[in-house]
């Protein structure tokens, strides 16, 4: 019978142990996250409109729309065209982007507002320099679907990133397909 | 307490990157450009110091049967704090990590810090300890980082001087992309592993030479 009771003790007190420990942490995460995420949402409504104006001159409204892909999100209709939140799956998660669509159906702009891809290779599809402005260039007055050159399309691949750069081509076309469909 | 015999260990003797290798999936991975490897430096630098101190606090309550489930909640909870806060306040550098912040919480050499030194000693030689290895770990991640920039894109200081561009040191079309790339990982590291232990070996020389 003592045996047994030292057992229940010893066990409970394991778990209680671990149990404490996590109850804790979680806490502390609770009240970190109740700090963070208001500034967090608020630094992603800042992207997702500096995206929309970067694409779209002039800004626009958010409209109903259809889409076959999956992958469109949100549209925004405004003077110059179309804005089209995408989110294709890239190399390591979803990349969320915005693209800038005029009403002849050309693409103005892509602009990448969330992305998890490799540091220094797919995350050079967002970053603010050079290279990623000239891929980001690529696909400005292309219409009907864009593809990477490997895949017979005109687009230059970033290099040791063409999963990033086949994605971001995916996105395109999905809201290209998206506006063709709005007439 | 001994902290220069502490420091040395960190930087150079024990050094968790070139000589113990943990950590190696972060350093791998992300030594691409300086602002990086300052970054992750400096997260992993604050997680060992933090978690080192509370293990340390904790290493009589914590039963040993359940000491690693402990341990990684507690180092859990230290990544998604420094996670949150950079995502609100740092936002170009959470972005630019990436996926490798969260993976902090299975980078070996803060478990391995907790098990093998805050779990047996006091809260401040902890956090000393935590210190020196993560200072040790910073900087062979920014000679990493350095020699990756240079010879993968031919700048310096990509991410952190010149608005992000970095000082371009080897025109454009010169640099060998492969350096960035996962290949040059291993490569690079190797050197720097080289070149850190040949770096001891004339040291003890030297240190023999002054006994004598």
């Amino acid at each position: 019978m003592k045996t047994n009771e030292n057992i229940v003790k010893y066990v409970l007190r394991l778990a209680l142990t671990l149990f404490i420990i996590g109850a804790v942490v979680a806490a502390c995460l609770a009240g970190v996250n109740s700090i963070t995420a208001p500034a967090i949402e608020q630094l992603q409504y800042e992207k997702t409109q500096e995206a929309i104006q970067a694409v779209l001159p002039g800004g626009g409204d958010e409209i109903d729309f259809t889409d076959d892909s999956g992958l469109v999100s949100v549209v925004y209709k405004g003077e110059a065209g179309y804005a089209v939140q995408v989110a294709p799956g890239g190399f390591d998660g979803p990349i969320t982007m915005m693209v800038g669509i005029d009403f002849e159906g050309k693409v103005l702009g892509i602009s990448v507002i969330k992305h998890t891809e490799t540091a220094g290779l797919g995350a050079v599809a967002a970053a603010k320099t050079s290279a990623g402005e000239a891929f980001r260039g690529w696909f400005v007055g292309q219409s009907g679907s864009v593809a990477v050159t490997k895949d017979g399309g005109s687009v230059e691949a970033i290099t040791g990133a063409t999963i990033t750069s086949r994605a971001v081509c995916d996105g395109v076309n999905a809201a290209l397909d998206c506006v063709a469909k709005m007439g | 307490m001994n902290f220069k015999k502490q420091f040395n260990e960190g930087l150079l003797t024990k050094n968790p990157v070139t000589v113990q290798l943990l950590g190696m999936c972060s350093t791998l991975a992300i030594t691409t450009s300086l602002f990086n490897g300052i970054g992750m430096g400096l997260a992993v630098t604050i997680i060992t110091i933090c978690s080192n101190v509370l293990i340390s606090a904790l290493r009589k309550v914590i039963p040993s049967q359940v000491r690693i489930a402990a341990y990684i909640t507690i180092i859990a909870g230290f990544v998604t704090v420094v996670d949150l806060c950079l995502q609100a306040f740092l936002p170009a550098l959470a972005e630019s990590l990436g996926v490798f912040i969260p993976l902090i919480v299975v980078n070996c050499m803060v478990l391995g810090r907790a098990e093998g030194f805050a779990s047996k000693n006091g809260v401040l030689a902890s956090a000393v300890d935590g210190l020196c290895q993560g200072i040790g770990y910073t900087v062979a991640l920014v000679i990493t980082c350095v020699i990756r920039e240079l010879l993968g894109s031919g700048t310096f200081g990509g991410g952190l001087l010149n608005g992000g561009e970095g000082i371009r040191i080897i025109p454009a079309q010169f640099p060998a992309m492969q350096m960035v790339m996962p290949v040059g990982g291993f490569l690079v590291l190797g050197f720097v592993i080289a070149g850190s232990q040949a770096l001891m070996k004339y040291l003890d020389k030297k240190k023999k030479e002054g006994v004598k």
